[in-house]
């Protein structure tokens, strides 16, 4: 993890059981079904899967630049805050919005489609907030 | 699987097949470049600036894609930046030039970045760091690169002498971009040199017409004849 990676690589994960999993990271087949070969397989376009860790990559590189710039503590403090502050004792599947986070991570004067666009037809999903908690204590 | 070929660039990616050249003497160091960027075979432009800088005495060479080395010297940029705040004082070239290859070679397999760092630092003086495509870091007193390069290594390791003053650097610099742009088709335009000493960073130009000229080569067919008949005849006509 000492590495300067300024873009997401090429990661080749051909099979995953994600979507189907319960809380011990199995397949759920009492919920689910049967595994299936088709829903398991899956070739994720390269585009995909670079957009999908793009930020997450330049937040690695700015940490590992800062622990090579100022010592081991210094993102160990700035991780140690953003989990300070991601501690919430709602339950998860209400909407909610944390402003403080927003500011550590520098998204706080930061419009992305999900601010302006409305925001009430969000809430399609049936809310079941039993698999939620379940899913959030078991962390 | 898919092999990954990085000497190749994406497709409609901006170039910067160059010539690049930095040389250290006894005060300090003479970098140089040419300045063409082609995509393709179009110039995207034709008076391109490849020595960035990156720190007050610390310049850096770029070849290979325009805007994977940008985003590289960019990030080196900042970094140095901020290690000269943590430390008080102006990084060494060192440390510029092992930043640059530990980007170069822990994102080996998405850039094609061919570097050379050259600068003046108070504990060392001049140095000259090479860094060509694979990541890999290469102390020399002289370092060429790009794809204008191949052409003059030859003149280049007749010609270079140890202890050179600041003119005869200059000169030589000169001279060996002149030879590269004028055999490779992807070098070409101006001349662009930097002159980095303890006091200062001084840039240098040479104009498109005024670039040194060597053998030109001429056109040798039916002119060396003393017999006036055959100076006369026709070149064979090929079929198309």
């Amino acid at each position: 993890m000492d590495s300067l990676r300024i873009v997401p690589g090429r990661e080749t994960k051909p099979a995953t059981v994600q979507d189907t999993s319960n809380s011990f990271g199995l397949h759920d087949a009492l919920k689910y079904g049967p595994r299936s070969l088709a829903a398991e397989v899956t070739k994720t376009s390269t585009v995909r899967d670079r957009l999908e860790n793009w930020e997450a990559t330049q937040d690695n590189m700015k940490l590992q630049m800062q622990r090579q710039l100022f010592g081991l503590h210094m993102p160990m403090r700035i991780l140690m805050e953003r989990k300070i502050v991601s501690q919430n004792p709602h339950m998860p599947i209400l909407p909610q919005s944390n402003l403080h986070l927003d500011i550590l991570m520098g998204r706080d004067e930061v419009l992305d489609c999900a601010d302006f666009m409305g925001s009430a037809a969000e809430m399609v999903q049936p809310m079941d907030i039993h698999a939620d908690m379940e899913k959030k204590l078991r962390m | 699987m898919e092999t990954i070929d990085i000497a190749r660039l994406k497709s409609g990616e901006v170039n910067l097949g160059t010539s690049i050249m930095a040389v250290q003497f006894k005060d300090g160091v003479v970098v140089g470049a040419d300045s063409r960027t082609t995509t393709g075979s179009y110039i995207a432009n034709r008076v391109t600036d490849k020595l960035t800088h990156v720190h007050d005495r610390i310049y850096c060479c770029r070849s290979g894609s325009a805007a994977d080395t940008q985003a590289i010297a960019d990030l080196v940029h900042y970094y140095l930046q901020l290690n000269t705040q943590m430390s008080g004082s102006p990084p060494p070239v060192h440390t510029a030039a092992t930043i640059f290859q530990k980007f170069c070679y822990d994102n080996k397999d998405a850039l094609s970045a061919g570097i050379i760092v050259a600068g003046w630092d108070k504990e060392v003086g001049p140095s000259v760091y090479n860094i060509p495509l694979g990541g890999g870091l290469f102390k020399q007193p002289w370092a060429i690169g790009g794809s204008g390069s191949t052409y003059v290594y030859g003149y280049c390791d007749a010609t270079y002498r140890d202890g050179m003053n600041r003119d005869e650097t200059v000169e030589f610099v000169k001279n060996t971009l002149a030879l590269a742009m004028s055999r490779d088709g992807s070098s070409g335009g101006v001349i662009r040199m930097c002159v980095i000493t303890e006091d200062k960073v001084e840039r240098l130009f040479v104009p498109g017409d005024q670039l040194p000229k060597f053998w030109q080569g001429r056109e040798v067919l039916g002119t060396d004849h003393k017999d006036a008949s055959l100076a006369s005849a026709v070149a064979m006509a090929v079929d198309a």
